[in-house]
C-alpha cells in the first residue's frame, strides 16, 4: 500500500519528464553534436571530433575568462546569500512601513540588466563617479574603478551586492514559516537577538540556503549582461559568459563556443554533487 | 507494470509531437519578399514610409514585407538563417560583407550590378562601392556612407584665439596636432578644454591611414600593420595621449558619450560623421549654451589622400535569389529609395540630396563635397571580427591607457597573429 | 523589576530607531538606479548627461512622455506581454508544484536521478541551445508566434521545481500522515495540504514568472517578427537602433512606464510574502 502510494510520485513529475523529452531534450542533444563541430551559424557544419576542446584548453582566453569568473563566484556567492539573508531579517519585522522597504529592497530584481549597468557606470566613474565622490569627503582618493585592472573585481562585488536583495523573496517565503514559538522560547531563555538568528532562524533556513547557493553558483558562473555592458580594463570583465557569448555571435565559431558552454556545465554539475553531497551534514530536512 | 508505463509514456510524447506538428503551416509564395532592417522606432516608421512607397509603385508586381529587429541584429539574422528562413534582403555593415559572402549566405550580384541600366558600381564614390566587394565580386549595394569630418567649436577658436581650419582646407595631421596643442591647459567657460577627444573613436584605421599606412593590403590576403607608414601613423596617436591632447580615457565615459563633450563645449574638436545632428542639439539648447559649429574635413594623411572613415552599410540579398531578376530589380529600387532618405547618398551628383534630407547641414555642405571622394573603409576580409579585437584590446586601449607603451611591437605581433588567421582560412 | 521592564521599553525603542535608520539607508542605495531613471524621464534632452551627475531635474518637462508614445505603442506592447505572461503563469505555477510535490513527498524509482538531471538543464548556457531549439520551433511552422514562449511552461520550470521542492520539504510529515490515515488521495493532499501551506512560495514564484516575461529580452526577440505583436522589452530595444542614437528622455519615460506595473504587482503582493500561515489552521 505505502509503496504504490510512493510510486504515485512518478506521475506528478510526469508533466516534467514530458517537458523534459519534448522541449529539451532534443536542443542539448543537439548541442553535444554542435559542440564537435565548426559550424558557424549560417554555413555549414563539419564534424571536427573532439577538436574544439582540444583547442580550448590551449587557449589563453578561456583560462583568463574563467580565472575571472571563479574568481568572482567564490566570492561573490557567499556574499550575496549574506547580504540577502541580512535583508531577509532586516524587513521580516513587522513594523509600520516594512512592507515598503521589502518592496524597495527588491527593486534591484526587477530593474532591467542594462538601466543598472548605466547607473553604475556612473557611481563608479573615476573622476565623477558617486562613490569617489563619497570616499574624497573622507580625504581617500578613490581608485578608477572598471578602468583598472586590479579593481574590476571589486566593482563587480559591490554590483552584486548591491542586487543581493533579488534573492529576498525567497528568504522571507522560509522566514514566516519559522513558528513564533520557538522565538518565545528563546527569549525565555535570555537569548541575544543574534543568538536568535544564529541558532534559530538559520537552522531553519538552511533549505532555502541550499536553494539559493545552487542557484548562485549557477548564476556567477552565468554572469552575463551588466558584464557584456560595461566590460572592464585588462579584460577583466571578461567574464565566461560574455568569451562564449561573443565567440558565439561576433566571431561565428558556435562549435566551439557550444563546447564551452559544455564545459561551463561540466563545472557547475561537478560543483552541484559537491554541494548536494554535503548536504547532509547542514541542511535541515523534516 | 514498468513495461507498460513506458509505452503509456511514449505515447503521450508522441502524440503531443504530431499536435505539434499539425499546427504547422504552408509556404509563402514567391513575389512577396522581406526585408530586414535593426531600424526601430522612429527611423523605422520613416524606413516603412519608403517600402509603401516602393509598393504602391510596383502595382502588384511584388510585395516587400518589413522585419524590424530592434536588438542583437546580427544574432537574429543569423538565427534565421540557421533555420533556413533567412530574409530576401537585409542589411549588413561594411565588416561583415566579406565574412557573410565567404559563409555562403548572400547572392553574388556583380553581373546584375555591373550590366544595370541606372545604378552602376561606377555611380558611386569608389572608397565606398569597394567596401561590397570581396573577392572580387560585389555582394550587395551600399545605400548610406557616413565619411567623418571635423566638428570645430567656432567660438571657442575665437574666444582662445586659435586659428580655425577652413571648411576644405588641405591641413596635416601635424597641423592638427598642434591646433591641438594650443589648446592644452586653457580654461573656457569655466572648464578645463581640450583641442579634441579621442577613447576609442575615431578608429583605428583613421591613424594608421594618417601615416599613410594600412592593415590589409588590398589583394585581401597580406597584413601590412607591420609597415613604417603604419606604425607612423600610429605614433600621432601617441603623441595626442603623451601630450594630454584628448581627455584621460578614463574620464571620457564619465560624459556618457564622447561626443557630449563637443556638445558641452569641452573639446574645440571632435571627429563627427557627416550625419551627426550637432546642428540641431545646439539650436535646442538654451541661449547661454549654444555656439557657432564650424567644420573642417579630415587632415591629409602621409600619403597625400585626406582619408576619411566612412561608416556604410549595404543591401544585401539571399543566396537563394542569386539570379532571379525580379528580386535584383526590387533590391535596386529600394536602394535607390534609400538615397533620398539619410546622409550621405553613397553616389556622385547626389549632393543635393543631402540639403534635402538635412537642410541643417547647409553649412557643411562645401566640407562634404571635399570629404565625398576620400570616403572610405579598410580592406576587410573575413577575420576581421578577430584582427580588430586584437587591434582594439592590445594595442588601442593599451596605448590610450599608457602613452609609454611599445605599440610598436605589438603592431608587428598582431601582423604575425592576422597571418596565421589569413593561412587558416578554408 | 520595574526598572527592568523600563529598560526594556527603552531598549526597543531604539531598537525600532535603528531599525528605521539602516532601512532607509539601505533604501536609498538601493533606489538610485530607480530614482536616476525616473529623474532622467522628466529631464529636458540637454540636462541627462552632465557633471556631476543631476539628480532633479532643473526643469520638469513631459516631452519624454510624448515622444515615447509616438515612437512605440507601449500600452499595446504591455497587454501583448500580459497576454504571454497569464498563460505562462498559469502553467508555470501550478505545474511546478505539482511536480515538485512529486519530487518533495515521494521515493519513487530514479526519484534522485530525476532530480539531478532537472537541475543539469538549468547549466547548459541558453545561448547554445537557443538556436537549435528555435530551428525546431520553425520547422514545426511557429514563426512569429507566441507558442514556443507559452507552451513549454506547461512542464513546469527547472529553477521553480527546485524552489518549491526545498520548500515543501521542510513540511512536518505528520500533516500528510494524518491526510492519509483519513484516506484522502494523494491529490487531494496536495491541494488541502501543500497547495495552502505554500501559498507565499506560489505568490513568490507568481511574481517570477510574470517579472521573468516582463523582462525577456532574448527570447521574445527571436520568436516575435511583427511589429503588432511587440512586447515591452521588444519597445523599450525600440528606442536605441544601431546606426541612430540611443533617445535616453524617452526611452527612460517608457522604462518608468513599463516598470508601473510590475511595482504595482509587488505592493500588491508583498503582504502575502509574509503571511504566515497558521500551523494549526489546516484542516485534513
Amino acid at each position: 500500500m505505502k509503496k504504490k502510494r510512493q510510486r504515485a510520485g512518478f506521475y506528478f513529475v510526469l508533466p516534467w519528464l514530458i517537458g523534459l523529452c519534448v522541449f529539451t531534450a532534443l536542443p542539448m542533444v543537439a548541442a553535444v553534436y554542435i559542440s564537435m563541430t565548426d559550424w558557424d551559424i549560417v554555413g555549414n557544419a563539419d564534424f571536427v571530433g573532439l577538436k574544439n576542446y582540444i583547442t580550448l584548453f590551449s587557449t589563453a582566453e578561456f583560462v583568463r575568462s574563467l580565472w575571472v569568473t571563479v574568481r568572482y563566484a567564490v566570492i561573490a556567492v557567499p556574499l550575496i546569500i549574506a547580504t540577502s539573508m541580512t535583508i531577509a531579517v532586516l524587513v521580516s519585522k513587522n513594523y509600520r512601513g516594512a512592507g515598503v522597504f521589502r518592496v524597495i529592497y527588491y527593486m534591484p530584481a526587477i530593474v532591467s540588466g542594462v538601466a543598472v549597468a548605466i547607473v553604475f557606470k556612473w557611481i563608479l566613474d573615476p573622476s565623477y563617479g558617486l562613490l569617489n565622490g563619497i570616499l574624497s569627503f573622507f580625504h581617500i582618493q578613490g581608485p578608477d574603478w572598471l578602468y583598472d585592472p586590479n579593481w574590476v573585481l571589486p566593482s563587480y562585488l559591490i554590483m552584486a551586492v548591491w542586487g543581493a536583495g533579488g534573492g529576498l523573496l525567497t528568504y522571507l517565503a522560509a522566514l514566516k514559516d519559522i513558528p513564533e514559538e520557538l522565538y518565545g522560547a528563546a527569549m525565555i531563555d535570555g537569548a541575544g537577538t543574534f543568538q536568535k538568528v544564529w541558532y534559530i532562524t538559520v537552522p531553519l533556513m538552511t533549505p532555502i540556503i541550499f536553494y539559493n547557493l545552487v542557484l548562485g553558483i549557477i548564476g556567477a558562473f552565468r554572469k552575463f549582461t551588466d558584464a557584456y555592458v560595461l566590460g572592464g580594463a585588462g579584460k577583466e570583465g571578461n567574464f565566461y559568459m560574455v568569451y562564449l557569448y561573443e565567440e558565439a555571435f561576433a566571431h561565428y565559431r558556435m562549435g566551439y563556443a557550444t563546447a564551452l558552454a559544455w564545459v561551463l556545465f561540466a563545472i557547475i554539475l561537478l560543483l552541484t554533487f559537491v554541494v548536494n553531497w554535503t548536504k547532509k551534514y547542514w541542511v535541515y530536512s523534516e | 507494470m514498468k513495461g507498460k508505463m513506458v509505452i503509456r509514456f511514449g505515447l503521450v510524447v508522441g502524440l503531443l509531437m504530431l499536435f505539434l506538428a499539425g499546427c504547422g503551416r504552408g509556404n509563402e509564395d514567391k513575389t512577396t519578399f522581406t526585408f530586414a532592417t535593426w531600424a526601430a522606432g522612429t527611423e523605422l516608421s520613416e524606413f516603412q514610409e519608403i517600402i509603401d512607397k516602393v509598393n504602391e509603385e510596383a502595382g502588384g508586381a511584388y510585395r516587400i514585407e518589413v522585419l524590424s529587429i530592434p536588438s542583437d541584429y546580427y544574432v537574429k539574422i543569423s538565427t534565421k538563417i540557421a533555420a533556413k528562413k533567412c530574409p530576401d534582403f537585409f542589411w549588413l555593415t561594411q565588416e561583415l560583407i566579406s565574412k557573410y559572402a565567404q559563409m555562403g549566405v548572400l547572392a553574388d550580384i556583380t553581373e546584375a550590378f555591373e550590366n544595370s541600366e541606372t545604378l552602376t558600381p561606377d555611380m558611386y564614390y569608389d572608397g565606398v562601392v569597394s567596401s561590397a566587394q570581396y573577392d572580387g565580386s560585389y555582394w550587395g549595394l551600399p545605400w548610406i556612407a557616413n565619411p567623418m569630418i571635423l566638428y570645430c567649436n567656432k567660438d571657442m577658436f575665437r574666444e582662445l584665439g586659435v586659428k580655425l581650419p577652413t571648411e576644405d582646407d588641405d591641413w596635416t595631421w601635424q597641423e592638427f596636432i598642434d591646433t591641438c596643442r594650443q589648446f592644452s591647459g586653457k580654461e573656457y567657460k569655466g572648464n578645463t578644454v581640450y583641442g579634441t577627444v579621442i577613447d576609442g573613436w575615431p578608429n583605428i584605421e583613421t591613424f594608421i591611414w594618417a601615416g599613410g599606412g594600412d592593415i590589409i593590403a588590398e589583394d585581401g590576403q597580406q597584413i601590412i600593420l607591420n609597415s613604417a607608414e603604419a606604425k607612423k601613423g600610429m605614433g600621432y596617436l601617441q603623441t595626442i595621449v603623451k601630450e594630454n591632447l584628448s581627455p584621460r580615457y578614463a574620464e571620457v565615459a564619465s560624459l556618457g558619450d564622447n561626443n557630449v563633450w563637443f556638445e558641452k563645449q569641452r573639446v574645440a574638436m571632435y571627429f563627427g560623421g557627416i550625419q551627426d545632428n550637432f546642428e540641431k542639439k545646439v539650436s535646442e539648447m538654451s541661449a547661454d549654451e549654444q555656439f557657432e559649429i564650424a567644420y573642417a574635413p579630415m587632415p591629409v594623411c602621409d600619403d597625400g589622400g585626406a582619408w576619411s572613415f566612412d561608416w556604410t552599410a549595404s543591401t544585401v540579398m539571399a543566396k537563394s535569389l542569386e539570379g532571379n531578376e525580379l528580386a535584383y530589380e526590387i533590391l535596386e529600387t529600394v536602394t535607390k529609395a534609400f538615397f533620398e532618405w539619410k546622409v550621405a547618398p553613397p553616389v556622385k551628383d547626389s549632393l543635393e540630396n543631402v540639403i534635402q534630407i538635412d537642410p541643417n547641414k547647409e553649412g557643411a555642405m562645401k566640407t562634404i563635397e571635399y570629404t565625398m571622394p576620400y570616403a572610405r573603409s579598410a580592406n576587410y576580409i573575413p577575420e576581421w571580427s578577430d584582427i580588430n579585437d586584437k587591434l582594439w584590446y592590445n594595442l588601442y586601449v593599451s596605448l590610450l591607457n599608457d602613452a609609454s607603451f611599445d605599440y610598436q611591437g605589438k603592431m608587428d605581433e598582431i601582423k604575425e597573429y592576422s597571418e596565421g588567421l589569413v593561412k587558416e582560412r578554408k | 523589576m520595574k526598572k527592568r521592564r523600563n529598560f526594556e521599553i527603552n531598549f526597543s525603542i531604539v531598537r525600532r530607531v535603528m531599525w528605521y535608520v539602516i532601512s532607509i539607508a539601505g533604501s536609498c542605495i538601493m533606489l538610485l538606479p530607480f530614482l536616476w531613471m525616473v529623474s532622467t524621464s522628466f529631464k529636458m534632452e540637454n540636462e541627462i548627461f552632465t557633471v556631476p551627475i543631476s539628480w532633479l531635474p532643473q526643469q520638469i518637462t513631459f516631452q519624454n512622455y510624448t515622444r515615447a508614445l509616438e515612437v512605440v505603442p507601449i500600452f499595446t506592447c504591455m497587454l501583448n506581454t500580459v497576454i504571454i505572461a497569464v498563460p505562462k503563469i498559469l502553467g508555470e505555477v501550478f505545474v511546478s508544484a505539482l511536480v515538485a510535490f512529486g519530487f518533495a513527498r515521494f521515493e519513487f524509482k530514479g526519484r534522485n536521478a530525476m532530480f539531478m538531471i532537472m537541475l543539469a538543464t538549468m547549466m547548459l548556457p541558453y545561448e547554445v541551445t537557443m538556436i537549435p531549439t528555435f530551428m525546431a520551433w520553425s520547422a514545426l511552422g511557429f514563426a512569429d508566434s507566441y507558442v514556443p514562449l507559452t507552451l513549454p511552461a506547461f512542464c513546469g520550470s527547472a529553477s521553480y521545481i527546485f524552489f518549491l521542492k526545498m520548500y515543501f520539504e521542510t513540511v512536518p510529515r505528520d500533516y500528510e500522515e494524518a491526510a492519509w490515515i483519513d484516506g484522502a488521495s494523494n491529490l487531494r493532499v496536495f491541494r488541502m495540504v501543500f497547495l495552502p501551506l505554500a501559498k507565499p512560495a506560489l505568490i513568490t514564484i507568481c511574481l517570477w514568472s510574470f517579472m521573468g516575461t516582463w523582462n525577456d529580452l532574448l527570447g521574445q526577440l527571436i520568436y516575435i517578427d511583427s511589429q503588432s505583436k511587440y512586447t515591452v522589452q521588444l519597445a523599450l530595444a525600440s528606442f536605441s537602433s544601431m546606426t541612430g542614437e540611443t533617445l535616453w528622455g524617452p526611452l527612460m519615460a517608457a522604462s518608468f512606464m513599463a516598470l508601473i506595473p510590475v511595482i504595482v504587482l509587488l505592493l500588491y503582493a508583498q503582504k502575502y510574502f509574509m503571511e504566515g500561515v497558521k500551523m494549526g489552521g489546516i484542516k485534513g
